[in-house]
């Protein structure tokens, strides 16, 4: 118990953690502000106009999207005919709202503003976990407290499970903001919207699988920067990974005509787990003959599987830097 | 007395791609008992670092046994964790905390009462600087914070890598006050220093290493004599006629401008008598003791030459310690160190 509140203390007074904490705030209330600024308040004839201009596109739309259905039933795919995913013409997705420009719709808009919330909390928790055991792994801070508590998994540990928590708790008080703060944008300078219990369910849900992948990366950054001794180990894997294999591999793969070149990439499993599963189409000469009248190259990487390859990564990372911190020489 | 640290056949060795295999110790042997000042003396690059790492767990030994307290180590280390204070090489903390919050985080971690931090402070000169950020400290100031936080736990060891490491002249005085007023009050200290003197000052026992075997231990006065050679320094007003005497008798003289120094000479009246039968009478007899520094100087092999620029691992390597320095038990630790004496004459 002591050495928890000893490692709390430690990480609050980190002045990068401080410092990552100043421009998460300032990133959000610059967001905000920018939303609030560049949002107005319609009036009574501006939304009676986009009702009708809604309602035009819902008839429009809607028997394209019954023809889409049909083929989609038929076992044929509608990519060549209509849209890749016949849920794009659903006249039910078609809101008044969409012929509102310059009017901030919370409910249309909130999740696209989620993500970046959530990708913001990403890069905070991978950097603040690579710093907060890299900074103590060159200063000598770690031997100093191997001096004293010398039980090396029991230390590590600690460090990690008071970073996850640190940042568990930084990210629930910052989403909580955020959205709330969106919500007040909406209500006094945009609009609302239908938020009803199925939106605040599904808003619910990607934030839950936002912050599960913000504890993801900031156990990625902290194992990374322990397997490597610095902070900087982790900065350049990331890098490395993003330009090596996200980069360079997905073109070798192009060229050699790979047919499902997403599946090597974590990028795909990442998509999968925050959006609750993703299409893919793979790379393959299909065409549509009298023998063969389906023609569906599509194929989906669901939640279950992204969030198995994102913990399977944790593991084996987690697992390394354990192994190799419990034997190896300190300076 | 009780052994407070034993270390029997330590060894290790650390490879790299670009120099290979570097051996930090070899078959080294150290027995530290209750209420020593126990100095811990080696050229640069000998072992001395290596070894209290090795001793404290930070690093892992090859082969060979450390016990502290009787617990073997690092198997135990957290059992006498709290028993021990302890400060290693230079040590660095957060330049952006204070000198007060470094100390007052270890305090919680290890479970010592926070208001020993103000005591420590105050213990090692630093209760004025204490809210100061460590990056505006200076090198004596960090290490007077490193020593305070060796203080905290109030250990019954305290184990000093260069405590005197940046310090002015008043601090080193400060330093050697602290160390003497700890041994009074029972507190047990192994120190490792270059400052030699201050090891002859303080310090009741001690150990050498070079290149990671150990030449000499045993209390100080002990290694002292056991480089006594009855050596005096003679001035008389003719001196040939005295060397003739004197090297007559069967003594080794050498003519030093205008003294001579005479050795092989066990009772210092039989020379005032050789030369007062032969009318020549002693106007100054001085008998010349080996200090710390010359036995040191000696027994690494690290006496500098003029123009001879010395390089690092250039010190002596000592003979092997034991065929099994891993069986090696600290009663033949005892033994050695019985033979210390022989062994530097040879």
């Amino acid at each position: 118990m002591n050495l928890v509140r000893a490692e709390f203390g430690r990480l609050a007074a980190r002045r990068f953690v401080q410092l990552m904490v100043v421009l998460l705030v300032a990133a959000f209330t610059v967001t905000v502000l920018a939303t609030l600024a560049g949002s107005r308040q319609p009036d009574a004839g501006e939304i009676q106009m986009a009702q009708q201009q809604a309602d035009e596109r819902r008839m429009e739309i809607g028997g394209l999207y019954d023809d889409c259905r049909q083929l989609e039933a038929s076992g044929q795919s509608p990519a060549d005919h209509y849209a890749r995913d016949c849920e794009d013409l659903n006249p039910a997705r078609i809101d008044a709202s969409d012929h509102l420009p310059g009017v901030f719709v919370f409910d249309r808009q909130i999740r696209e503003l989620a993500y970046f919330l959530i990708a913001f909390l990403c890069l905070f928790g991978f950097l603040v976990g690579a710093s907060y055991i890299g900074a103590d792994l060159t200063s000598g801070g770690m031997t100093n407290l191997l001096l004293w508590r010398p039980q090396r998994l029991l230390v590590l540990g600690t460090k990690l499970g008071a970073l996850l928590a640190g940042v568990l708790g930084l990210s629930l008080v910052s989403t909580v903001l955020y959205i709330a703060s969106f919500r007040l944008v909406g209500e006094v300078r945009g609009m609302p919207g239908v938020a009803d219990a199925q939106f605040w369910a599904d808003l619910l849900l990607l934030l839950a699988r936002g912050l599960t992948l913000v504890l993801v990366a900031s156990t990625l950054g902290f194992a990374i920067a322990t397997l490597g001794r610095h902070t900087s180990a982790a900065l350049g894997a990331a890098a490395a990974y993003g330009v090596v294999w996200e980069g360079g591999l997905r073109i070798v793969l192009e060229i050699v005509d790979a047919a499902r070149p997403d599946v090597w990439m974590l990028s795909s499993y990442l998509g999968a787990w925050i959006s609750g599963g993703l299409r893919f189409f793979a790379n393959v000469d299909c065409f549509v003959t009298p023998e063969r009248p389906v023609c569906d190259t599509s194929y989906t990487i669901g939640w279950p599987v992204g969030l198995a390859v994102l913990l399977g990564l944790v593991l084996v990372v987690v697992g390394a830097a354990f192994a190799t911190f419990r034997r190896r020489d300190l300076a | 007395m009780s052994a407070v640290i034993e270390i029997a056949g330590l060894r290790k060795s650390f490879t790299s791609l670009r120099h290979g295999r570097r051996v930090a110790l070899d078959g080294f042997d150290m027995l530290v008992e209750t209420g020593q000042v126990h100095g811990f003396l080696g050229p640069n690059g000998s072992g001395k670092t290596t070894t209290l790492r090795t001793l404290l767990g930070l690093v892992r030994p090859d082969s060979g046994r450390m016990a502290l307290f009787g617990e073997p180590t690092p198997e135990r280390l957290p059992a006498v964790a709290p028993r021990f204070g302890a400060i290693v090489e230079s040590p660095q903390f957060f330049g952006n905390f204070s000198g007060w919050r470094t100390l007052h985080l270890l305090a919680v971690a290890g479970g010592v009462p926070t208001t020993r931090v103000d005591e420590v402070l105050e213990q090692v000169g630093l209760r004025d600087r204490g809210e100061d950020r460590v990056r505006t400290y200076s090198l004596g100031m960090r290490q007077r914070l490193a020593v305070a936080s060796a203080l905290l736990k109030e250990p019954e060891l305290l184990i000093l890598d260069e405590p005197a490491n940046g310090l002015d002249p008043a601090g080193i005085r400060e330093m050697r006050d602290l160390m003497r007023d700890l041994a009074a009050a029972g507190v047990t200290v192994l120190v490792s220093s270059h400052i030699l003197a201050e090891i002859e000052q303080i310090c009741d026992h001690v150990t050498i290493i070079s290149r990671g075997r150990r030449v000499a231990a045993g209390p100080v006065a002990e290694v002292l004599a056991g480089f006594d050679h009855g050596e005096f320094r003679v001035r008389v007003a003719d001196q040939d006629r005295a060397a003739e005497v004197l090297t007559a008798a069967g003594l080794t003289v050498a003519t030093l401008f205008d003294q001579l120094v005479v050795g092989g000479v066990e009772d210092p009246a039989r020379l005032n008598q050789l030369l007062g039968e032969q009318d020549l009478w002693v106007s100054e007899l001085t008998p010349l003791t080996p200090d710390l520094e010359s036995v040191f100087l000696e027994l690494t092999g690290t006496r500098p030459e003029p123009g001879v620029p010395r390089q690092v691992d250039e010190s002596v390597l000592p003979a092997a310690a034991g065929d099994d320095p891993v069986a090696a038990t600290v009663d033949d630790d005892r033994a050695a160190e019985a033979d210390v004496s022989e062994g530097v004459r040879q």
